[in-house]
């Protein structure tokens, strides 16, 4: 079956969308733009202008928030519940202090040494969220960064709101490797190309997994590293410690009803190091972990090329 | 052996009738103490049944944006999805999944 594709860059990332009616394209990729431009508005943590810089900016104050940047919160202290504090947003200071303060391109760009020192973040229990009111009051010295689920949960709304628009058949929606698939798949299910790097070719040699439904989602140490003086850091914070995961996985893949669930045990398990692959098999989840010296495990229901499961 | 007058077996079956009801009544108050303070020691199981039937529940919560209507899982668990991975002989339209 021959699927229609559209890509584009937004959110500093690239997005695809896929389509098995090639008359749905427009009308998904359309709707997909909409709820990115959303996103980039309610939680975007490098627009000044956007409802999460502002809520940041003023601790102590009871703000009431739009039904997105809820429902991210939300998704966020879901996360933390779930991990225990692995996947938690209230890594914002933390992140900032660790030099990503910026659009990426511009981050990378900068050499200058670091002052870090290891702390815990305040913790995600610190945020005093209402729900039902969709007020949020952040304590003073609490930021909230959003980017461990919120780029996850945009595939899965995007991919929801692809399939509506386009009436029918399926649709697969790739937010820099998030992936997020709704509606009838094509024979045989969508193929999905595993690398360490999202901007790899889906064409290049490498394992491929194909899957009907629900989500995938890559966590790796070896994106978004940037150097200050002769620290290597990245974008994956540890909360007990507010400086970038050194456990023993640079990547892990994991496959869930959801690209958000998959996204939260894909983060969680580089930040939980050695213990990841017993906390992913509680959690029944299929997954491909990667540890830094380049050896391979697969978890779970994840197939193994091999033909032997680890 | 004397024979009972009318009186005296009166007074003979009045004491007997006395002596039933008390006994009915505190076995009745016995069987309901013991029941209370074993109610209250053993509370039972059913809220611990409760609380994993519901750890188990997943619910949908629908919010509205400002561009669309879309939901999300707020189940209190990490959901696999229904169908595991399988290796990619078939299948179309194929995309990476990397880190970003």
């Amino acid at each position: 079956m021959t699927v229609a594709l559209e890509s584009w860059k937004a959110l500093g990332t690239s997005v695809h969308v896929l389509a098995t009616q090639a008359d749905g394209l427009g009308p998904a990729t359309s709707a997909v733009s909409e709820v990115l431009a959303d996103v980039d508005t309610a939680y975007s943590r490098f627009r000044g202008d956007s409802e999460l810089s502002r809520l940041n900016a003023n601790p102590g104050r009871s703000v009431r928030v739009s039904p997105l940047l809820a429902t991210a919160i939300d998704a966020a202290q879901r996360a933390a519940r779930l991990t225990d504090g692995a996947v938690d947003p209230t890594i914002g200071q933390a992140i900032r202090v660790a030099g990503y303060d910026d659009d990426f391109s511009r981050v990378a760009a900068q050499a200058g040494p670091l002052n870090l020192r290891a702390w815990r973040v305040p913790g995600w229990q610190a945020i005093r969220f209402d729900r039902r009111a969709r007020t949020v009051l952040l304590p003073a010295g609490v930021e909230l960064d959003l980017g461990s689920t919120g780029k996850a949960l945009a595939a899965d709304l995007a991919a929801r709101a692809a399939l509506a628009a386009a009436g029918g058949g399926g649709v697969l929606v790739s937010l820099g490797g998030d992936i997020a698939m709704a509606g009838t798949p094509p024979s045989g299910g969508w193929r999905i190309h595993i690398a360490e790097d999202s901007r790899v070719s889906p064409d290049a040699d490498g394992e491929v997994i194909c899957l009907p439904s629900g989500g995938v989602a890559t966590s790796s140490t070896m994106v978004r590293r940037w150097t200050r003086g002769a620290a290597v850091l990245h974008h994956i914070i540890d909360p007990q410690t507010s400086l970038p995961a050194t456990g023993p996985f640079r990547t892990v893949t994991v496959a869930a009803a959801t690209c958000l669930d998959a996204n939260i045990a894909s983060t969680a398990a580089i930040v939980r190091g050695a213990g990841a692959i017993d906390w992913l098999l509680s959690w029944r989840l299929p997954a491909r972990l990667v540890e830094n010296d380049g050896t391979i495990h697969y978890i779970g229901r994840w197939p193994d090329p091999s033909g032997v499961a680890a | 052996m004397d024979s009972l007058t009318p009186t005296q077996r009166d007074r003979g079956l009045e004491r007997l009738r006395r002596l039933t009801f008390g006994a009915t009544a505190g076995a009745l108050v016995a069987v309901v103490g013991v029941g209370y303070v074993a109610a209250a020691s053993y509370a039972g199981t059913s809220s611990a049944n409760a609380s994993a039937t519901a750890a188990e529940t997943t619910t949908t919560t629908t919010t509205t944006t400002d561009s669309s209507s879309s939901s999300t899982s707020s189940s209190n668990s990490l959901q696999p999805s229904t169908q595991a991975p399988t290796t990619g002989s078939s299948g179309s339209g194929t995309v990476t999944s990397g880190g970003s």
